[in-house]
């Protein structure tokens, strides 16, 4: 498990591939990519973490920070990550929804956040047209 | 038709889905998995004054539809309408108690502050909080405020503070829930990135603080400035 696996090109149409990869990041346990509408697109989680309920918020929070962000200002976020003293949810924007991974306490924002950012930009490439 | 649009919702073509759904409400137009898939297609295209109309159609035609509740519930999420929010999510809840996706969203809704506060009028003690709290230079924008969403000091501010405390609650709430939904406890800080600036936000289960920072300021040291100007916040309101 490094950040050098995530390197490697996927197809940015196959979600799952895309999300596949990010969870080879170091202290990355689980993920989602969720459609703006909720619907889960793919999801490899903790056993424990029922996906529908995370995906609903997921969804309700992307919708969120694409609309307003906390400054009101309107446009897309590219990432965010939102911490607790146990671990990290972080979530990249994309023009099919959102991808969101989950990370133990010691997930390094820095090296995520640069995994997200090539992933987002994957998928947006692969579906711009 | 449906089924075609249904296919091409699953391979991502959204836009040639809508179209096809479209076309075919016009022969069909009581049909509530076409209003349905419409309104979700609407949602996915960012599309959402479509979707409401589309969920609301469906529901005219099937009152209990339990997707079409949740569709037009996280409508009204989106648009601040939290009171409208639950009655729709109690709605379906009542009729499918098992709902996870509306329970956890009733969960959050019904703890939100309606519209924008204006409990308190920060213009008249904002200066003096503001040059006590010691911003740092970098700061661009900073707002402090209780859990409920008042204000208690905001630098710069303006006509929008209140709407944009409304707003960082909301999205802490959010937050929250979401990390309780992955095992995780509550929301202890954020880092949000945006087209020009980053907004840090730290919170416990009484306050809230915002920072933002040009891009250019390194997340280390913007938490570093985040932690000292909460410390400074959590004082003035003890």
């Amino acid at each position: 498990m490094s950040t050098a696996a995530v390197a490697r090109p996927v197809d940015g149409r196959d979600l799952r591939a895309v999300l596949a990869d990010l969870l080879e990041l170091e202290h990355i346990i689980g993920g989602l990519v969720v459609a703006p509408d909720g619907l889960v697109i793919a999801a490899n989680l903790p056993r424990e973490v029922e996906a529908e309920p995370l995906s609903a918020l997921a969804a309700a929070l992307g919708r969120e920070l694409e609309l307003r962000g906390p400054r009101l200002r309107r446009g897309t976020f590219p990432t965010a990550e939102f911490a607790s003293v146990s671990g990290s949810a972080f979530l990249g924007s994309t023009p099919v929804g959102y991808i969101v991974l989950l990370g133990e306490p010691r997930a390094n924002w820095e090296a995520v956040r640069s995994g997200l950012r090539r992933a987002v930009g994957t998928v947006y490439r692969a579906w711009a047209g | 038709m449906f089924r075609r649009a249904q296919r091409l919702r699953d391979e991502g073509r959204y836009r040639r889905a809508a179209g096809i759904v479209d076309e075919a409400l016009l022969h069909d137009p009581r049909n509530v998995v076409g209003h349905l898939l419409a309104g979700s297609l609407h949602m996915v295209l960012r599309e959402t004054g479509q979707a409401r109309i589309s969920f609301e159609r469906a529901l005219a035609l099937e009152p209990t539809q339990p997707r079409a509740l949740l569709g037009l519930a996280r409508v009204e999420l989106e648009d601040g309408k939290t009171a409208a929010c639950c009655a729709l999510l109690n709605r379906a809840l009542a009729q499918y108690p098992d709902f996870p996706e509306a329970r956890a969203l009733l969960e959050v809704a019904r703890d939100l502050p309606a519209t924008a506060h204006a409990k308190r009028d920060a213009t008249s003690i904002g200066a003096v909080q503001a040059d006590r709290l010691r911003l740092p230079a970098e700061s661009r924008e900073a707002v402090f405020m209780r859990a409920d969403a008042t204000v208690v000091v905001a630098e710069p501010h303006g006509q929008a503070t209140d709407a944009v405390a409304t707003r960082a609650v909301k999205l802490a709430r959010v937050a929250t829930a979401m990390l309780a939904r992955a095992g995780l406890g509550p929301l202890r800080h954020a880092v949000i990135e945006g087209a020009a600036e980053t907004t840090y936000l730290r919170t416990d289960d009484a306050a809230l603080l915002t920072l933002s920072f040009d891009r250019d300021v390194s997340t280390a040291t913007a938490l570093k400035h985040l932690e000292q100007v909460w410390r400074r916040c959590r004082s003035e309101l003890a």
